[in-house]
């Protein structure tokens, strides 16, 4: 009974046709495909033209494949055409004798700023590695397997991610308003 | 007997070379094949070493992270890090729209540029990793995003121009 319910939704056309009992009707059906002839045909042909297609879809992409791949252009470094379209020059003001003076002492401030700061960085890197040094000579010392075990590369410190410092803290209870953020970069296809 | 018996002293005589002229032109620039991008080599990198290191800096300032990205390639070269590579990713833009107060229409608050700036090194010791990633850390400026991580085949890939026809045609065939 199920079957008969469920065969009627399939073929109501071969309900028509045959009348009979449900169960010759399936057989005749089954059967009667590999008696006819024309769908071996089919088959043949079928399988050429699938043959010619995936050759020439084989030859397209080696052709395409034979192109090498581009780097996508940086748009930081390509400088847009109205900057350098118009003609206008800037003049500048002439500075007075005092002005230029104050500006060569602040640069010479500055240069000397930033001399004393590299050199602590500088110290400050080799007192780190020598102190490193000496730990690891102790542990030496201490223990061979603990200073092999410190030796070796720690898989954990990649990837390392951190946010540049802020000006100021986070306000307390701030409540931002409500948006989103529309991705509108140029994507670039070869 | 008569090929052994011919020496043909020309190269002697002080007519040989008479025709020449090429050495008086000047020098051609030779031509400039155009080099295919390719991958390097990934290191995989030993026990004691890392192996390709990708140090990204991101931000919304392009000097900012210029010169970061420039001091960080110089602080390398003094430590006598080997630096692979050093080059910038495609910039990122972002429209920014937000919810006015009153209504219900989203208004243009800003279009954002966001730039990243990536030194590839090789070598690192597994010792002296944490001083670097400590150096780098204390002159991080505001605003400049760091992220150190392996190299990988994909983050080469995410350089390249997206070739959609190729992608169709081995989809179609697989």
């Amino acid at each position: 009974l199920c079957s008969f319910s469920s065969c009627s939704s399939w073929l109501p056309q071969r309900v028509l046709l045959r009348g009979s009992h449900w169960q010759s009707s399936l057989l005749e059906f089954r059967t009667s495909l590999p008696v006819r002839a024309q769908p071996k045909k089919k088959k043949k042909v079928d399988v050429k033209k699938e043959q010619a297609q995936k050759d020439r879809m084989k030859k397209k992409i080696k052709k395409l494949e034979k192109a090498a791949p581009e780097l996508i252009p940086i748009e930081d470094f390509i400088t847009p055409l109205k900057y350098s379209e118009s003609n206008r020059v800037r003049s500048l003001p002439t500075l007075s004798p005092e002005e230029s003076e104050r500006r060569v002492i602040l640069l010479k401030k500055w240069c000397l700023f930033k001399q004393k700061q590299d050199e602590a960085e500088k110290k400050a890197i080799k007192a780190l590695v020598e102190s490193q040094q000496e730990a690891l000579k102790e542990l030496r010392l201490e223990s061979e397997e603990l200073y092999q075990a410190a030796i070796r590369r720690d898989e954990g410190l990649l990837p390392f991610e951190r946010d540049g410092p802020s000006y100021t803290p986070p306000l307390p209870g701030y409540d931002p308003p409500e948006g989103k953020c529309i991705d509108i970069t140029k994507v670039y296809t070869q | 007997d008569a090929l052994l018996g011919c020496h043909r002293s020309y190269r002697s005589r002080p007519t040989h070379g008479i025709g020449k002229f090429k050495y008086l032109l000047p020098k051609e620039a030779p031509k400039k094949r155009k080099e295919k991008v390719q991958m390097k080599e990934i290191s995989a990198g030993t026990e004691y070493q890392y192996g390709d290191v990708n140090i990204q800096m991101t931000s919304y300032d392009l000097c900012l992270v210029e010169h970061f990205a420039q001091y960080v390639h110089r602080l390398c070269n003094r430590l006598c890090i080997q630096v692979n590579e050093s080059y910038a990713m495609p910039t990122k833009t972002n429209e920014v729209l937000f919810l006015e107060e009153r209504g219900s229409k989203m208004q243009l608050d800003a279009v954002l540029t966001t730039h990243q700036r990536v030194i590839q090194i090789r070598g690192l010791s597994s010792t002296f990793a944490p001083i670097l990633l400590e150096v780098i850390q204390s002159s991080q400026p505001e605003g400049v995003h760091l992220l150190v991580k392996q190299h990988t085949e994909a983050d080469f890939k995410s350089r390249l121009k997206s070739r959609p026809e190729l992608e169709e045609l081995l989809a179609q065939m697989s």
